[in-house]
């Protein structure tokens, strides 16, 4: 017992000794003393001799309070030569603080002055970093918790470090001179320009909202990136935007890196708020929104009555459509190719599309951009316009020219474009599927294409002969499997129960039960099962597809299923015709009428569909 | 002169012994009068039963729980001065705490780790304290103060957990405090009392600071001093029946009163107050038994409780820091947002059944773990660990046990974004 007590004594007594060493021997002290050695002998005059002779070593701060909230700046604290010119050469932290003439630094007769004294702006407004803290690590924010780690000139202890050489450097610190230079033009903050150009030119303002610059709401709100996200996941999100996301449908832009330099530092300035502007005119900023935001930065242009085309073709270029979209040489690789736009689509369907890009296929990915209606009219009078017939040469040429892009150039419908095209292109490698529908069927599927979807109908530009052949060389190329006779199958040509709110009811009590484990309760394809299946479950609630339909192939597909789809026949599972007639009905009560798709002037068709 | 010189020379031993009224004791009337005389020691009995002595009864748990609360008072009181409960500042004065006060690091990790210690602690004396059988008569209200009291240092650790204003308290206190709101009819009152607003702020701060810093910590102090009290009261700590069982003995008959039974042992002594003290404990004269004196036997149990305790937060407190994640921020909930350790096994309920699992089952819980003295009557098995008589009292509580225990790692470990079950390798 007694030697017990007497080892619990002396660890107790071994743990104080520790601690009051730590409390004692600072890593500041070491630095500070070293400091005053180094001036005593560096000291030539009386007065710096004076200066240094009764200095002890203590904690220095500056406090700040003319930059946002209080700052305690207690860098100095181990920097303590930064304001001394004398330690220029020296190595951190007892280096000098450079004087630059960019900084705005001048010289008064034989001593240099700064333009921003610490005493007034301290360290962290321009560096960021903890300004409590006395350690390196926390102080320069290797604290993987620290929101604002110093910027570029650190790598944090969970940087990714395949990013590692790109976050360094002076550049990334205009992201915060621009927290008070804010107009765009300022020699000092190039680069937050330049990114600001990118946002707009790479269209991100599409999709992403900044109070004041822009209003998208597909994506993620940036108007406070600069404070939430760290350079390096900014960095990778912009570089690979799945990287942390599975599920992100932002478009991966291949940027260079200049590219996504200038843009990280452009977003790390926005932080909602900049010290350069006055709460008025944060009132005003959140007051103004929608179409006025976008204007102060993406001007208007008035188009002359008679020269629509060419100003179309002008602002299709102008407003970097191609960021996304292919139109000729210029690939996005992203978004539906426009080459023969004026062959597939009409210019009215454009207009409404580019008003609403989900009145026409409500799971488009493409954000609603806020330009007048005269400049829509007339970019989808240039786009109508564009009727020059591709030269068709053999089918695999036509294939690699009009289908890879989406089906891919193996055929299974991993084109480049296609993660971002809901529901994804068709993969023409499943004999299953193939070889269950007609050939007449496929063939009208390529000149006639899919309603509510991405595939368009290369009717004006393939001739039945050419459809034909195209289809041979997918069938003999992608699926393969030598086709075999279908069987005959008996479904009603029409539904044999008339549609009322009682047939609704019934269809909808069934679907819930049956169907909704994929197609999800709201019929919109995102069933809780819908994410392990490949095709995905169709969104019954996009009206263009499912009017598209007849109800003999509505049965057909209940009935007997889709083959080479998680699509499971249900007639095994003793639905009867009546059944099947409630679903038809119930899926005909969720979308707009046919009536109303088939005209073209419908603003919100599939207005319920899928939020994305 | 001389009288001076003699007055002078007495001086040190007069002041010393009229602090101390006793020297160091070397005999048995001395070693009574130590403990009877002084202040501080005066909680003690002069004797203490063998058995209270057995480390491996107890394990010191309860000793450990009151240093842990000892050291967190001593260590809270300190960062007080440091601390101020608003949020604009608080998260700052931990980055002051951590940067430039001086030992401001140690002391916040010593009172972190204590506090997550003494939820331990106090748990595990608990379970000993069931597994001994020990809140059997006369203790059944001990152990209704003892379950009030784990409570009360659950609730005391949760109010702490929202002081440094970072992350990991912020949305540790929004899942902690919504879980209050699943109960019926009043959750949601409840809710809004402990937070003072809607959503954890300003408001919350303050009251959670209150609470912390006076309110929880003199009822904590009240309710020990009545646990400790009652202890003494009760006869000491629980032991073996048979340790009792001596041929002088007279047994009161069952259903009569236990009135004077001590004068049944020896009928020609007279009792003063002593003799209403209820048990069989009541010694006097050189009766032989199994106790030995508090001094030095008891005291150096204590104090050796004392230095492992202090010596385990010490070194817990120099190599591990507390945690102090971004500031807080309600607009950027982690994902998953969890709440303290200990409030995990709740979560994770919670996950499963919002009612049932935040409020139902622990209400459950506390009720059947109060009533447990008065429904289980029997007084076999007492002062045993894992005594054959309790077998199934013991085999419930540990099936509960293990079963909540599970719960809190499942939540802790193998829980991520949105609840999902993940791996921790």
């Amino acid at each position: 017992m007694r030697l017990a007590l007497t080892i619990g004594a002396l660890v107790i007594l071994a743990i104080h000794g520790a601690v009051f060493y730590n409390q004692f021997f600072h890593d500041w002290e070491r630095h500070q003393t070293a400091y005053f050695d180094q001036a005593r002998g560096l000291a030539k005059t009386d007065a710096e001799r004076a200066a240094v002779a009764d200095r002890s070593p203590r904690i220095e701060q500056h406090i700040i309070l003319n930059f946002g909230e209080e700052r305690v700046d207690r860098c100095t604290t181990c920097h303590i030569a930064s304001d001394d010119p004398r330690f220029e050469k020296y190595a951190h932290p007892l280096k000098s603080h450079p004087y630059s003439a960019a900084l705005g630094d001048y010289q008064k007769g034989a001593r240099s002055e700064r333009r921003h004294k610490f005493s007034e702006f301290g360290c962290t407004v321009c560096h960021d970093g903890q300004g409590r803290g006395l350690e390196p690590e926390y102080a320069h924010g290797n604290d993987e918790y620290w929101p604002t780690p110093l910027l570029g000139s650190v790598i944090q202890a969970n940087w990714r470090h395949k990013y590692d050489s790109f976050l360094k450097g002076k550049v990334f610190m205009e992201a915060n001179c621009a927290q008070c230079h804010t107009d765009d033009n300022f020699a000092g903050t190039a680069t937050v320009r330049r990114g600001k150009d990118l946002f707009f030119s790479k269209n991100c303002f599409g999709c992403h909202r900044i109070e004041g610059l822009s209003d998208g709401t597909i994506g993620p709100d940036l108007t406070e990136a600069g404070t939430k996200f760290k350079v390096d996941y900014l960095w990778e999100s912009i570089d690979d935007p799945r990287a942390n996301s599975a599920t992100s449908v932002m478009p991966r832009y291949n940027l260079p890196s200049d590219d996504i330099r200038a843009m990280v530092i452009f977003l790390k300035s926005r932080k909602g708020s900049n010290l350069g502007e006055t709460a008025l005119q944060r009132f005003r900023l959140h007051q103004a929104g929608g179409a006025e935001l976008i204007q102060t930065t993406v001007k208007p242009v008035t188009v002359a009555p008679g020269r629509e085309r060419d100003a179309g073709e002008n602002l299709v270029k102008d407003r970097h459509c191609t960021a996304c979209h292919k139109l000729g040489p210029d690939d996005g690789g992203i978004a539906p190719d426009l080459t023969y736009e004026g062959l597939i689509k009409d210019s009215a369907w454009l207009q409404t599309h580019f008003e609403n890009p989900r009145s026409r296929e409500p799971d488009s990915n493409m954000p609603g951009f806020r330009y007048t209606t005269a400049e829509f009219g007339a970019m989808s009078m240039y786009l109508a316009g564009l009727k020059t017939l591709p030269s068709v040469g053999s089918p695999a040429e036509t294939y690699k020219n009009l289908c890879e892009r989406c089906h891919g150039e193996k055929g299974d419908g991993q084109g480049k474009i296609a993660i971002y095209l809901d529901p994804y292109p068709r993969d023409l490698t499943k004999a299953g599927f193939m070889n269950s529908k007609s050939y007449d069927r496929l063939v009208k599927s390529i000149r006639e294409g899919i309603g509510g979807t991405s595939m368009p109908a290369w009717g004006n530009i393939l001739n039945d002969q050419q459809a034909r052949a195209v289809l041979d060389y997918v069938l003999t190329t992608f699926t393969k499997e030598p086709r075999r006779e279908l069987k005959a199958r008996t479904v009603p040509a029409s539904n044999p129960v008339a549609s009322s709110a009682d047939s609704i009811a019934r269809g909808q009590a069934m679907f819930v039960q049956r169907c909704s484990g994929c197609h999800g309760t709201k019929a919109d394809g995102k069933g809780p099962n819908s994410v392990d299946i490949q095709p995905r479950p169709r969104n019954l609630r996009n009206s263009f597809f499912v009017n598209s339909l007849d109800d003999h192939r509505l049965f057909e597909s209940i009935l007997y299923g889709v083959q080479g789809t998680a699509m499971p026949p249900w007639i095994d599972y003793g639905l009867s015709n009546n059944d099947v007639g409630d679903l038809v009905n119930f899926i005909h009560s969720l979308n707009v009428p046919p009536a109303k798709t088939a005209q073209r002037e419908v603003r919100e068709g599939g207005s319920n569909a899928g939020s994305n | 002169m001389s009288t001076l010189t003699r007055t002078l020379k007495g001086l040190p031993g007069n002041i010393w012994s009229s602090i101390f009224r006793n020297p160091l004791p070397q005999n048995d009337v001395e070693r009574s009068a130590t403990s009877f005389t002084n202040f501080f020691l005066h909680i003690h009995p002069v004797k203490v039963h063998k058995n209270t002595l057995r480390p491996i009864y107890t394990l010191g748990l309860g000793l450990f729980s009151l240093f842990l609360f000892v050291v967190l008072v001593l260590t809270g009181i300190l960062l007080m001065f440091y601390y101020v409960p608003s949020t604009a500042q608080a998260y700052n004065r931990m980055l002051d705490l951590r940067g430039s006060v001086a030992f401001g690091t140690v002391l916040r990790n010593m009172h972190r780790w204590s506090a997550h210690g003494m939820v331990a602690v106090v748990f595990l004396h608990l379970c000993r304290v069931f597994f001994t059988g020990s809140y059997k008569r006369p203790r059944e209200f001990n152990w209704v103060i003892g379950v009030v009291l784990f409570l009360l240092t659950l609730f005391l650790s949760f109010t702490g957990y929202l002081l440094p204003w970072d992350q990991l308290a912020f949305w540790a206190i929004t899942v902690g405090t919504s879980i209050a709101g699943y109960a019926p009819v009043i959750g949601e009152q409840l809710r809004f009392l402990l937070l003072g607003d809607v959503n954890v702020g300003q408001e919350a701060l303050l009251r959670f600071y209150v609470l912390h810093v006076a309110v929880l910590p003199a009822i904590l102090t009240l309710l020990i001093s009545i646990h400790f009290w009652r202890i003494r009261k009760d006869g000491g700590l629980s032991r073996p029946a048979e340790a009792e069982v001596r041929p002088a003995l007279v047994v009161s008959a069952p259903g009569a009163p236990v009135t004077v039974k001590a004068v049944a042992l020896e009928p020609n002594k007279t009792y003063g107050l002593q003799g209403l003290v209820r048990g069989p404990l009541v010694k006097t004269g050189n009766v032989p038994d199994q106790s030995v004196f508090s001094w030095p036997n008891l005291l150096l149990a204590e104090l050796f409780v004392f230095v492992v305790t202090l010596s385990i937060i010490l070194v817990l407190a120099l190599v591990f820091d507390a945690p102090l994640e971004e500031p807080a921020n309600a607009l950027h909930p982690p994902n998953p947002a969890k709440a303290p350790w200990y409030f995990l096994g709740l979560q994770e309920m919670v996950s499963y059944s919002a009612f049932w699992g935040g409020v139902g089952v622990p209400g459950i819980y506390v009720l059947l773990l109060m009533i447990t003295p008065y429904i289980d009557r029997s007084t076999k098995g007492v002062g045993k660990w894992f005594s054959k008589e309790r077998l199934l009292a013991n085999t419930i509580f540990l099936t509960f046990l293990l079963v909540n225990l599970g719960f809190i790692v499942i939540g802790t470990f193998f829980r991520g974004p949105n609840w999902s079950f993940v791996t921790p390798w």
